[in-house]
């Protein structure tokens, strides 16, 4: 019953907080209200037994992420972006595109309500600790994938580089 | 009822916790007063009380009695809320240090990242005053704080890896465990390059001088704080000094042994076994944030393309150095 | 002898290489700052604490106007002349003088408006009788400007206060002179002694 609740809490929290941040025309005003929102998302982590995941949430999201969104923002002049309308001009193509995700969403969420489970049980992770396990199976069952994935942001690294840099010698 | 039990255990230790670091966050403006005083031939505070001793009793009543100026075209509510975030990330970070054997409010596995979680969140305080003030001098600060919380808690971070790697563990407990029974009795030797790489960002992670840029008062009169007075003003700076305790508790705790003494010290004196373990741990802390003042009164500002060079072209590829050596000394050992 | 000297130019590079090596690999120019900031830790400060621990004023100081009590009389030396007055830079010195009973001249008020002196001295310079002096106090702050315009009563209260007894003997043999035997004979008022 406790756990229903607390998981009641945290979903009502993270939809309504969401909400808040798109709705904000103060850009900072919906940072501060993502702040919160990560937090709650590192809450949920916890709860999974997922104290890792949770830490990486913090220091990651909020501590990094966020604060180079902060940086960029902070570069706006903030006081035409709140007289501005709230919609572009093109919001329709973004509708369509809300529309389709929110069925392609709803598709996968009924479709794959019950089947792969995945065979770490939460009893494995406590036994040897949230951090061991994920690294277990990061560097050991999934080392391909996940040196794929960082040689995906290693492309990104340069070409950020190669966009920053005017002249390359 | 044994619930309740471990509850007002909890809260009796917190209390304890905040008011020995509040009064040491107090006591440690007017150390560093006098040590930055005599170090530039001067005296510090000497009037209120013998030697000056009351007078941050004096500042902090005066920090409560001042006016509380808001500026007119603020943010208000962010502007309310940022020194709120900057001491709340602050203090949420004592939870996890044991100051000795056993005496920690909560023993989570995950000490150091939640320590690390907790100091880059400190910078929201930061950004968010620099913001929500209305002033060019406080916004320039928050900008320059932001960028460089972001590159050093990078290095920070990758510094405190060979030490994790050593030790097996995040839990800061486990790591003062595993420096006492190792060869040299505590990490700073054989993490001398992880150590170098660690006190550097750790200056600049708690905007200390040499790399204090978002509070320069030379250029940003008082940077990110500007604006702010009175009380607000006293949270910031707590915040500032609860942040150097809490990096010089890190490095005590991760690079010089904790509570403990290394073997080969109580071997030849044994009598050092009978002193208990928090005042070990004190000393070094002490110690440590005597260097900060030092440094402080050594070094000019770095400007602010050396602070970014120096962060991202130096620190990180030596700690990234000084995790491929650690692992393949693992590895061999 | 050639060869030697390029070998030890060779030698003395290679040391200076190695050098800026060190220094740039163990910080030795930041150390060096350290033992010189935790040097001058130990020393002692330099600071006065000024109410508490006054620097004592160097012979010559110019510091508060007092009107000279000449020691025989026991009356201020000043005859109103005014020259003071017409000398002073800043016209702070306010002289009244009126005919006295056996019509001599008499001086009724000798004021000095001390925020407004600039400290130049000139006044003393002036005076043929060395009736004006600047003694060497220089904590004499108030609360208003009523209390630092200084009257003739208060003036020669400064010179009983300010001169301790060495003081006013290095005055007198300093600045008085050979006019002070001048002036002994003629007790009365200077006179133009002329040709003799």
């Amino acid at each position: 019953m406790l756990n229903q609740i607390i998981f009641g809490y945290f979903a009502v929290t993270m939809i309504s907080l969401a909400l808040i941040v798109i709705t904000r025309k103060n850009i900072m005003h919906s940072i501060v209200y993502m702040l919160i929102l990560f937090f709650h998302i590192a809450g949920l982590y916890l709860f999974l037994n997922a104290e890792f995941l949770a830490a990486i949430q913090i220091i990651v999201y909020a501590g990094a992420i966020m604060v180079l969104f902060l940086f960029v923002i902070m570069l706006l002049n903030l006081r035409e972006e709140l007289r501005k309308s709230r919609f572009a001009i093109t919001w329709p193509i973004g509708a369509i595109f809300v529309v389709l995700s929110a069925v392609m969403i709803i598709i996968s969420v009924f479709g794959n309500r019950f089947a792969n489970v995945g065979n770490v049980k939460i009893s494995d992770i406590e036994k040897v600790g949230h951090t061991v396990a994920v690294g277990k199976l990061l560097f050991v069952e999934y080392l391909f994938p996940f040196e794929v994935a960082s040689l995906i942001l290693l492309v990104a690294i340069v070409g950020a580089i190669v966009l920053a840099k005017k002249e390359i010698k | 009822m044994e619930l309740l039990w471990e509850i007002s255990i909890i809260v009796i230790k917190i209390v304890v916790v905040v008011s020995v670091v509040m009064f040491h966050v107090a006591y440690a403006t007017y150390f560093e007063r006098k040590v930055i005083g005599r170090m530039q031939m001067r005296m510090g505070p000497k009037e209120v009380g013998p030697l000056g001793i009351l007078q941050p009793v004096a500042d902090g009543i005066k920090s409560f009695f001042k006016e509380d100026i808001i500026p007119l075209n603020s943010d208000k509510p962010v502007f309310y809320l940022a020194p709120v975030i900057s001491i709340m990330a602050a203090m949420s970070a004592l939870a996890v240090i044991p100051f000795f054997d056993g005496f920690i409010i909560s023993n989570i596995n995950l000490g150091i990242l939640f320590i690390l979680a907790m100091s880059s969140l400190g910078a929201y305080g930061i950004v968010l005053a620099g913001w929500a003030s209305n002033s060019k001098y406080a916004f320039l600060g928050g900008l320059r704080s932001a960028a460089q919380v972001i590159s050093y808690e990078v290095s920070l971070g990758l510094s405190l890896v060979g030490v994790m790697l050593l030790a097996g563990s995040f839990n800061l407990n486990d790591i003062v465990e595993a420096q006492s029974s190792s060869v040299f009795g505590f990490y700073a030797i054989p993490q001398i390059l992880g150590f170098f790489v660690f006190i550097v960002s750790a200056v600049a992670e708690t905007n200390r001088p040499p790399f204090d840029l978002p509070e320069a008062e030379s250029e940003l009169v008082a940077g990110y704080f500007a604006e702010y007075s009175g009380f607000r003003f006293a949270l910031f700076m707590a915040a500032e000094y609860i942040g150097m305790i809490i990096m010089s508790s890190l490095a005590v705790l991760c690079f010089l042994g904790g509570w403990t003494v290394p073997y080969y010290v109580l071997y030849l004196f044994p009598f050092l076994g009978a002193v208990p373990g928090v005042v070990w741990f004190i000393l070094k802390l002490y110690a440590c944030i005597f260097f900060y003042y030092w440094i402080r009164a050594t070094l000019p500002r770095f400007r602010y393309d050396q602070l970014m060079a120096l962060g991202w072209k130096l620190l990180i590829p030596l700690s990234l150095l000084n995790i491929l050596i650690t692992g393949i000394a693992k590895l061999i050992i | 002898m050639e060869e030697y000297v390029k070998i030890v130019t060779r030698d003395r590079l290679y040391k200076d290489e190695m050098e800026s090596l060190m220094t740039k690999f163990l910080f030795l120019e930041i150390v060096r700052g350290m033992r010189l900031t935790l040097k001058t830790m130990f020393k002692k400060p330099v600071t006065r604490r000024y109410p508490k621990e006054k620097r004592q004023a160097k012979p010559g100081f110019r510091g508060l106007h007092a009107l000279v009590r000449n020691p025989e009389t026991g009356n201020a030396k000043c005859v109103g002349c005014g020259l003071c007055a017409a000398m002073c830079p800043s016209k702070c010195i306010y002289i009244y003088t009126r005919e006295g009973d056996n019509h001599e001249k008499v001086v009724e008020r000798y004021e000095i408006e001390v925020l407004r002196c600039v400290y130049c001295s000139l006044c003393v310079e002036a005076c043929p009788f060395q009736a004006i002096a600047l003694t060497e106090t220089y904590d004499y702050a108030a609360f208003s400007k009523q209390e630092l315009f200084y009257t003739k009563d208060r003036l020669l209260k400064n010179w009983d206060d300010f001169m301790t007894e060495e003081k006013k003997k290095r005055y007198f043999e300093s600045f008085w002179g050979p006019k002070t035997s001048f002036f002994r004979e003629n007790e009365s008022q200077a006179t133009f002694k002329g040709k003799s």
